[in-house]
């Protein structure tokens, strides 16, 4: 069983995903408070606050003056470093021996076509 | 096959765990059998009898197999075992792959990896500790909540050790053909695992939508991968996340339980009864040379 600590730990450095994501997700820098919105209120302005203070510590946020208050974005790999190894991954390795559990598995164009006619159907049902 | 319908119908959890288990459980029975089967036979050759100090008269006298059938076997004992070596050796270098690809990702916080690219693409890498990496196209495409429910997807393939499960299955399907769809299950019940686990930080439908959100109008980055299964796959979950929660119930496990009772059985009774045949040709063995 996982105890507090460890459990907290987990919950911070899921809570640090959200917001680095937030940041990558926006086309601009966001302040705190954005941030805090752009998360439909589910976490508190001071948490945000914090984590984002955390992050900037870790260097995996950068922050501008906006105004009377920080604006925040996310670090870019200037080097492409994460992309340059996922794709030598990608390539690398076939599907039969990866152990990388994709979000989704590659789709064929029919594929795709039925996903999309059963997502029209769907939307079309929910709208009347 | 019998597969499907397991992960759909029960916790993801659950068939997870049944599918690994009973897999292993179906490969390890018929990878005993076979191995009897050839040994009663290679036991048949004089220079194996004389060896082994049993009668190859008797064997061939009370075996109920021909020596064709046993040859057969013997082949297909050795052809599994390559098999299983081949797989093993893969699964390994992947998994060994993976945990550098962890360690060497430029994490951006703790668990997260974003890498920049339009296409839609986010993965577990499992490692000490796993990573979620996640191309900035995947993030913009989708909204505050659908994001949580993709992080905590992949959040869970990596605490649950999903990989561990895989490569079990695929360890598994090696040895025995026949089961070579359980690998095809295992993993669509591992993504049902972690969708449902996803659901506990956001509701069903925001997981479901980003399901969909991610699927449709995504760039094939890999074109000749294109796996017909996949749809199928997607719209399983999407149904599953649509239907109400399956909660765990009694009677798969009392099944499951009877159904491996039964293999254990049947697998300690060819073994007991092999065991009598040879203690029966030592002994007309012995007679003989009296």
């Amino acid at each position: 069983m996982e105890n507090g600590a460890a459990l907290k730990r987990r919950q911070n450095g899921a809570l640090e995903s959200e917001i680095l994501a937030t940041l990558w997700a926006a086309k601009r820098p966001l302040t705190a408070g954005e941030v805090a919105a752009e998360l439909d209120g589910t976490l508190a302005y001071t948490t945000v606050q914090t984590i984002l203070a955390r992050l900037l510590a870790k260097g995996a946020v950068q922050r501008q003056q906006a105004g009377r208050a920080h604006a925040y974005s996310a670090v870019l790999d200037g080097s492409g470093i994460a992309a340059t190894k996922m794709r030598a991954q990608l390539d690398g390795s076939n599907d039969r021996t990866s152990v990388l559990s994709r979000f989704l598995q590659d789709l064929s164009p029919e594929d795709e076509a039925t996903l999309s006619t059963l997502l029209e159907l769907r939307r079309g049902r929910g709208d009347s | 096959m019998v597969a499907p319908p397991l992960v759909v119908h029960l916790p993801p959890r659950m068939a997870t765990w049944l599918l690994t288990v009973g897999g292993v459980l179906l490969a390890a029975a018929s990878s005993a059998s076979l191995a009897l089967l050839a040994f009663v036979a290679v036991g048949r050759l004089p220079l194996v009898a004389s060896l082994g100090r049993w009668s190859d008269d008797l064997l061939a006298q009370r075996s109920p197999l021909s020596v064709a059938l046993g040859g057969v076997a013997a082949v297909l004992v050795v052809a599994f075992a390559v098999r299983f070596t081949r797989v093993f050796v893969a699964r390994a270098r992947a998994t060994r792959d993976s945990f550098r690809l962890a360690a060497e990702l430029p994490r951006q916080g703790g668990e997260l990896c974003v890498f920049e690219t339009a296409a839609r693409r986010a993965f577990a890498v499992p490692g000490k500790p796993g990573c979620i990496v996640v191309s900035s196209g995947m993030l913009q495409e989708l909204d505050a909540a659908q994001r949580r429910a993709l992080l905590a997807h992949e959040r869970a393939h990596l605490q649950h050790r999903h990989h561990v499960h895989q490569t079990v299955a695929w360890l598994a399907a090696a040895v025995n053909p026949l089961i070579g769809a359980n690998r095809a299950a295992v993993e669509l019940a591992c993504e049902r695992w972690a969708d449902e686990d996803a659901s506990r930080v956001c509701p069903r439908e925001v997981v479901a939508e980003t399901l969909s959100r991610a699927a449709v109008g995504r760039p094939a980055e890999l074109p000749g991968l294109a796996l017909c299964a996949a749809t199928t796959a997607v719209v399983a979950r999407l149904d599953a996340l649509r239907a109400p929660k399956r909660t765990a119930t009694f009677w798969p496990l009392l099944t499951f339980a009877g159904a491996a009772l039964s293999t254990a059985v049947a697998a300690v009774m060819s073994w007991r009864y092999t065991e009598g045949l040879f203690e029966l040709a030592q002994e007309a063995y012995r007679a003989g040379r009296h």
